[in-house]
């Protein structure tokens, strides 16, 4: 069975991060650039799934990203996936998530896939739109917030997690899935897995490759940037030590009062 | 693009208020683009809900009871919204961002061909140009991505972004026809509702998050529950709570977790790194309590009481609950 995890290189989301009000681009100083922290619970879930299914079962993982940041993906091969596919190519700047979701499908299909496992969300552009738009794109069943998955005879049977509860939902393979936290907190590289790492294919895919229909990049974009600017400003508000639990009350209780909070 | 369709999101007919904030809004958008509100509402329940909707401002309201979209995931909801915006030709679909409209806006999009915008906190229209305001890199920055060259633009809508406005009802319902000829491969073996009746923490007007500072998974019903329920608002937790277990991931707001924008945020015993802060710094007013005044929270609170929140939230519940008294 061939399993492909999908995911995104980000700026690292534990930095505080502003905006140049000169260039309006992001500061990219002194930002590292991670793995997508969804996309490592996409990964933890692809490399159970190979350990309860045995070894003819690969886990390749897949990024759209620019050329600069694909050995990020070392950390992934170092958790133990197989190997990894980069699509990269300047062409593909200025992809809107239109034009993302139509690259990223024909890469996924160019390679063949049993299974595609994604994380559920980016932390930097919060759409988490882009699995659906594969699983369109793909033709194949797509199912999301996944948090317990089996795979038995072909078929898919996921629990998943709704904004109100849970389901049980059943499909055929070939399939997209995203996952939630529930799978299980992503593993850490073990030193030989470091070591591995670094012996690991990485293949890359320009997209000329893909025999893609129409323009890529900003051409193919169906949505612009018109505007980026740094939110309003949040300032230091007070700081009031209570001396005892009534005083701390009272502060609070005339403060939302005074902001007709209450 | 001249007519704006909104995705009606519920459970057996009953919905939350983005629905209402999305109906509204739908309107003064039809209106300022020259044209028609319409909303769709599908499966189970569908034309309750719609007698419900035909007191918001729209123009028409497109339903089906067709349980095959209970009983199939996704797929035949799809088909209805496909039908739905190709007959109603050039046009924005608002979808709520909650995890069932994030799948909608993705799969539409992708069918529709559509430019897709995500978790939109305003939207403007200036020359017939629709731009949609969203903060992005955990809200360090604020965007402003228009559609182009794009028949249909999808829209993600994050809760609490708009004011639901009821009046200048007169919908006219009308029944979709059935998108045929489609086999459907995901089925729903059995749906749970674990949290019926409350709030989701997208679009309550009042969050009320413990943190590491609480020590365990009691104070997050015995201590919050009851503030919570005095402000009519609902109980969040940082990722550290979270991870003790003391509470379900589904409850973890900032990074990994939800993003609220709250009129109402109070944080009991959250230090407010950044990972918290991403989920949460749009709150209208944050108020904090924490036995450290020179926790990084301290630097973007409206209000850090310094003390012991043993101490002080049921003082503060008893304080909300007699003013309350006294007012009814």
């Amino acid at each position: 069975m061939k399993i492909l995890v999908t995911v995104k290189l980000v700026p690292d989301t534990n930095a505080e991060k502003r905006i140049d009000p000169s260039t309006k681009r992001l500061v990219r100083t002194g930002v590292e650039t991670v793995l997508n922290p969804f996309d490592e619970y996409a990964i933890e879930a692809a490399l159970q799934l190979k350990e309860k299914l045995g070894p003819d079962t690969t886990v390749t993982v897949f990024s759209m990203t620019p050329d600069s940041s694909r050995e990020v993906l070392r950390k992934a091969l170092a958790m133990g996936v197989d190997d990894a596919l980069v699509l990269s190519d300047p062409a593909l700047e200025g992809s809107d998530v239109a034009v993302t979701g139509r690259a990223m499908a024909a890469a996924l299909k160019k390679h063949g896939f049993d299974l595609v496992i994604c994380g559920g969300l980016a932390e930097d552009g919060n759409t988490g739109a882009v699995p659906g738009a594969l699983a369109e794109h793909l033709g194949v069943p797509g199912l999301t917030n996944a948090a317990k998955i089996e795979i038995a005879d072909g078929k898919l049977r996921v629990e998943r997690e709704t904004d109100s509860g849970h389901q049980v939902v059943t499909a055929p393979l070939p399939a997209v899935l995203t996952v939630t936290m529930a799978v299980g907190e992503p593993r850490y590289p073990s030193l030989k897995g470091i070591m591995g790492a670094k012996k690991k294919s990485v293949a890359l895919l320009a997209a000329a490759d893909l025999g893609l229909d129409g323009p890529v990049g900003a051409a193919g974009a169906k949505t612009e940037l018109l505007d980026i600017a740094a939110p309003p400003v949040r300032g230091k508000g007070q700081v009031v030590v209570a001396e005892d639990g009534p005083a701390g009350a009272k502060l609070i209780f005339d403060f939302l009062k005074a902001k007709k909070l209450i | 693009m001249r007519n704006v369709i909104t995705f009606v999101e519920h459970k057996a007919g009953k919905t939350r208020k983005v629905t209402f904030e999305l109906a509204t809004e739908a309107r003064r958008l039809a209106d300022a683009l020259g044209g028609k509100a319409q909303a769709v509402v599908l499966g189970e329940g569908a034309s309750a809900l719609a007698e419900q909707l035909k007191g918001y401002p729209l123009d028409l309201i497109g339903v089906s009871d067709d349980p095959e979209v209970d009983r199939f995931l996704l797929d035949p909801a799809i088909d209805y919204l496909e039908a739905v915006a190709k007959g109603a030709g050039p046009s924005v679909v608002l979808v709520p961002n909650t995890l069932q409209g994030r799948d909608v806006a993705g799969r539409l999009a992708a069918r529709l061909g559509a430019g897709l915008t995500s978790d939109v906190t305003d939207i403007k229209v200036e020359g017939g140009r629709v731009g949609c305001v969203s903060p992005k890199l955990g809200g360090s920055t604020i965007t402003t991505c228009a559609f182009k060259d794009a028949e249909y633009g999808v829209v993600t809508v994050r809760p609490n972004s708009f004011t639901a406005q009821a009046g200048g009802g007169g919908a006219e319902v009308v029944s979709l026809e059935k998108p045929g000829g489609k086999a459907y491969l995901m089925v729903v073996e059995s749906d749970v509702e674990e949290s019926s009746g409350e709030l989701g923490l997208e679009e309550a007007p009042v969050v009320i998050s413990g943190g590491r500072g609480l020590g365990g998974p009691e104070p997050f019903s015995t201590l919050l529950g009851p503030l919570a329920q005095a402000l009519g608002g609902t109980v969040g937790a940082s990722r550290a709570a979270a991870d003790a277990g003391w509470v379900p991931y589904s409850l973890q707001i900032g990074q990994t977790g939800k993003t609220v924008s709250p009129p109402l945020y109070i944080a009991v015993g959250i230090s407010g790194a950044i990972q918290h802060k991403v989920g949460m710094r749009s709150a209208g007013t944050i108020v904090a309590v924490n036995k450290d005044g020179a926790a990084p929270i301290a630097d973007f609170a409206d209000l850090l009481v310094v003390g012991d929140a043993f101490q002080i939230i049921p003082e503060l519940t008893k304080l909300i609950r007699e003013a309350q008294a006294v007012h009814a």
